[in-house]
């Protein structure tokens, strides 16, 4: 989680993709070029953060085949389409499945850059709730069956006393497995369980 | 008609003493019928008076008429010579009952006679049978046995002919007149019965001693002056429908009669013996080939008319027809040699009339005759051509001005290969010095024989044409132009995306440098660099708006040495972008022995983009990773390059391969449907051909050919 985002290039023109190359180290970007989609799915670590700038018209596996696999992926880089001319209505049709940007040829570089930065800014922030969830989830794993019970109903809004009438315990032991909850949950307040679990749920 | 007037007379003096049923005697009147009436009547009335139950009476008849006398039954018995009496009885089944004797002077009854040829004494020259061919030659009657026939079969047996040995060949008709004849000098030679000489000169009307007897024969019962063998004397018959009866009573009669009773004595005969054999006379007439024995050959010209009537009736039919064909045939040709002048005239006429220039041309190259056309078109007269070489009038020269050798004029050819030709586009002299373009047809014309005579020439001025076609070659000049243009718009977006690659990179790259110069953290050395790839990018950029500005520009008109490879590269450049979208593998097999061709470099451009094009586009909707798009070219024969554009699309159905050249047919929503007919046109124009061939779901090849330019070798 700690690694440095990588600006990803598939691009079959070797100019193209030196150019941008060039232009993302000139930023100080880590960048790897690829001359088609298959090289990048070849390679395709869903763990390393950064985006991808993806050519449309490319020979063999053509940008929108290779985006429509990437996205089956729970985690994967952000799509930046590049198209040429003339190609918008692929252009719309790879934003509805998922890309965050796409930008005609030839472009300004400031405009090219901008996206390049939200989308591994978005990235991140992505990559940052899915590690939370993955937190939260790693913490229910350690509450009792009856804890997980508990747990449903508080975040349900029940009050101690109906839980306890509904699961045949007393009130002081449908406490101490809310303490035990809080607990493990590592949750300093109830509103803090609360948006875990709501956090988790979305 | 004269025996119809014996019979009448007959009829006439009968009833003076008729008693009982009439019997009428034909008498052969050999010497006249006066004499016979005479000779005979009293037999007649011998014969009544012993047979008192019949009255008979003489019918005297000529030679012609006994057979009509015999065979209609006019008469009941017929007393004749020999040789009729031999056809009768072969033809009328006559019956001979008794046979005459003959009587002399002395009374003695001699029942043979025989034939006498005599000539007059003085004629010393005519001794033997032999002597007398050339001579005038009487005889009584071509049928008087006695005084013909006899001496025919000794005249047959020396080998004379009578009938052609003979300077003339004449019957006198009765014995007595042969005899005058003979005497008057009118003949040189007469034949007639033994004992008429004798009688005449007993009657003191000639002198036996004025005559030379010819072949004399002697017999010694025989004492008349005779030159042929003997034959019976004359035969008493009875006629067919006579009874035995009656006939053998008439026999009886006969032989009874003594030979000097009056009726015998006026018959100049003695009286009769009983029937003797006539097979002598049959053995004559065998030999004669007389009838009864008669063969065809010898038939009377009437006699043959008479039995075989059918035949002449044909033959004059036949002759008749013969007669109208000739003389219709005669016409005919008349006909035929009028209609042969109008022919000519009219050839003339046609020759004169037609607009088109007509010559005829020797083997040894002369012109033989020019038409008016022909005079109108080159200025030439008729007396200026004809007879003199066509080719140094006509031919001497090519459009570019060199030397037009005799042995390369296509006139010649023809008639040295006997092969029909066309020319289309030469180029004939006037004769005010001016050149015209002509096409022409030269035939070669053959005698009857199939020798080949000459060729003959028709030809006609082309200038019209000509500026007609510079004119359909502008219009189409300018409808590829057009379709070019329609082209690039059509394959605008590809071009454009063409164009970004390298425009792309510039700008990044040159953002890039800018922003490496401007933190000063970079080399130099790697602005360089990357301001060399700039450079370069620049200038593909630049290469694609050259081909571009290329491809729509207005050609040139003129045909330079292309390479194919070239073109194809080039063409594939402006298409990459739609290749590579569509995904489509492209092979190249270019032979370097089939790449330079004789064009407008431009229109085999536009030939192949779209032939490109198409290829292209048919392949863009198939699935991903099958497109393939295969550009072959190679010597298809030697000196015709063809070059080959296969796809692997879904191919085209026959029907749209029939109108696939046609204007306007299009399967393309943008396209205007002039690509593959523009195409064909252009091929054509360049002597080329354009065809397509497909199978459907697995593709489609058009292949065109063009000359290969053969001046490349030494480039």
């Amino acid at each position: 989680m700690n690694a440095a985002p990588t600006v990803f290039v598939v691009d079959d023109d070797q100019e193209v993709r030196d150019a941008l190359t060039l232009l993302m180290t000139s930023i100080g970007l880590a960048v790897e070029a690829f001359g088609s989609a298959q090289e990048f799915q070849d390679q395709f670590d869903p763990a390393r953060p950064g985006c991808l700038l993806l050519d449309i018209r490319m020979k063999g596996m053509s940008g929108l085949d290779l985006q429509d696999r990437l996205v089956v992926e729970e985690v994967h880089p952000p799509v930046i389409i590049i198209t040429g001319h003339g190609d918008v209505p692929m252009a719309v049709r790879a934003v509805k499945a998922g890309a965050v940007d796409f930008i005609e040829k030839p472009f300004k570089e400031q405009v090219l850059l901008d996206s390049v930065f939200r989308a591994i800014e978005s990235d991140a922030d992505n990559r940052g709730r899915v590690l939370q969830i993955a937190d939260i989830s790693a913490r229910l794993q350690r509450l009792t069956p009856r804890e997980g019970e508990v747990l449903d109903m508080v975040v349900a809004g029940k009050r101690n006393k109906v839980i306890a009438g509904e699961l045949g315990i007393s009130q002081s032991t449908v406490e101490a497995h809310r303490a035990k909850v809080m607990d493990k949950m590592e949750a300093g307040s109830l509103s803090d369980l609360m948006r875990m679990m709501l956090f988790r749920r979305s | 008609m004269r025996g119809n007037c014996y019979l009448l007379l007959a009829t006439l003096l009968l009833p003076c003493a008729a008693f009982g049923e009439d019997i009428r005697i034909g008498v052969l009147s050999h010497r006249g019928y006066i004499a016979t009436f005479a000779d005979w009547t009293p037999t007649a009335d011998y014969l009544s008076a012993t047979l008192d139950d019949y009255q008979f009476a003489v019918v005297p008849l000529a030679f012609d008429q006994v057979n009509e006398a015999v065979a209609s039954g006019a008469v009941d018995f017929i007393l004749v010579n020999p040789g009729i009496y031999v056809n009768l009885e072969v033809r009328y089944r006559v019956t001979r009952i008794a046979t005459m004797n003959n009587r002399r002077a002395d009374n003695a009854p001699y029942n043979f006679f025989g034939g006498v040829i005599f000539a007059r004494q003085d004629r010393s020259d005519l001794q033997r049978l032999e002597d007398l061919r050339g001579q005038r030659f009487m005889a009584v009657d071509e049928t008087s046995l006695g005084g013909f026939q006899m001496a025919w079969r000794e005249l047959k047996a020396k080998g004379i002919n009578p009938y052609e040995d003979f300077s003339a060949l004449i019957f006198g008709g009765i014995h007595d007149d042969v005899v005058y004849a003979v005497s008057n000098k009118d003949v040189d030679v007469g034949t007639v019965r033994t004992d008429i000489l004798e009688r005449m000169a007993v009657d003191g009307i000639v002198n036996l001693d004025d005559f030379r007897i010819i072949n004399p024969q002697n017999h010694a019962e025989f004492p008349f002056v005779h030159s042929t063998r003997l034959y019976p004397e004359w035969p008493f018959s009875k006629v067919r429908h006579t009874s035995n009866a009656l006939a053998q009573r008439v026999a009886i009669a006969l032989l009874q009669m003594p030979a000097n009773h009056p009726a015998a004595v006026l018959g100049h005969h003695a009286g009769w013996t009983i029937p003797l054999d006539y097979e002598p006379v049959h053995v004559l007439f065998r030999e004669l080939n007389l009838p009864p024995y008669q063969f065809p050959a010898k038939f009377t010209f009437w006699d043959a008319i008479k039995r075989y009537w059918y035949g002449p009736v044909i033959a004059a039919s036949v002759l008749m027809f013969l007669g109208v064909a000739t003389l219709w045939e005669t016409r005919l040709n008349r006909r035929l040699k009028t209609a042969k002048r109008l022919l000519e005239l009219q050839h003339r006429l046609i020759l004169n009339s037609v607009a088109d220039g007509i010559y005829g041309v020797d083997q040894s190259g002369n012109s033989t005759f020019i038409n008016r056309a022909m005079e109108k078109i080159t200025g030439w007269k008729a007396e200026e051509v004809i007879g003199r070489n066509q080719h140094e009038i006509l031919h001497h020269t090519r459009a570019d001005g060199s030397r037009h050798p005799a042995d390369e004029c296509p006139v010649y050819a023809t008639f040295r290969d006997n092969t029909p030709r066309f020319v289309e586009d030469d180029l004939f002299w006037k004769k005010n010095g001016t050149s015209l373009p002509v096409e022409y047809t030269c035939t070669p014309i053959h005698a009857e024989d199939g020798a080949v005579l000459g060729s003959v020439v028709v030809f006609r001025d082309i200038t019209e044409r000509k500026k007609a076609e510079d004119k359909a070659l502008k219009h189409q000049l300018q409808l590829a132009h057009v379709a070019r243009l329609s082209t690039m718009g059509e394959m605008a977006s590809g071009i454009a995306h063409e164009l970004n690659q390298p425009l792309t990179a510039i700008t990044t790259n040159a953002r890039a440098c800018v922003r490496m110069l401007d933190s000063r953290q970079t080399a130099v050395e790697n602005c360089l660099d990357v301001m060399e790839k700039v450079a370069g990018q620049a200038e593909r950029a630049g290469e694609i708006i050259q081909h571009i500005l290329h491809f729509i520009r207005k050609e040139q008109p003129d045909r330079l040495p292309v390479r194919i490879s070239d073109v194809v590269n080039e063409m594939l450049l402006l298409m990459r972008a739609d290749i590579r979208q569509a995904n489509i593998q492209v092979s190249l097999k270019l032979d370097p022995d089939a790449d330079w061709v004789l064009a407008q470099e431009i229109q085999i451009e536009q030939v192949i983009l779209n032939l490109v094009r198409n290829a292209v586009e048919a392949m863009a909707d198939m699935a991903q990773g099958v497109g393939r798009l295969d550009i072959r070219s190679g010597l298809k024969t030697p000196g015709i390059v063809e070059v080959c554009v296969t796809d692997t699309g879904p191919g085209l159905s026959e029907d749209l391969i029939k109108r696939l050249f046609t204007p306007f047919v299009t399967t393309k929503p943008q396209g205007l449907g002039l690509g593959l007919s523009i195409s064909r046109g252009i091929i054509d124009a360049h002597g080329g051909k354009l065809t397509v061939d497909s199978e459907p779901n697995k593709g489609a090849t058009f292949r065109f050919t063009l000359p290969l330019y053969i001046g490349e070798e030494e480039r």
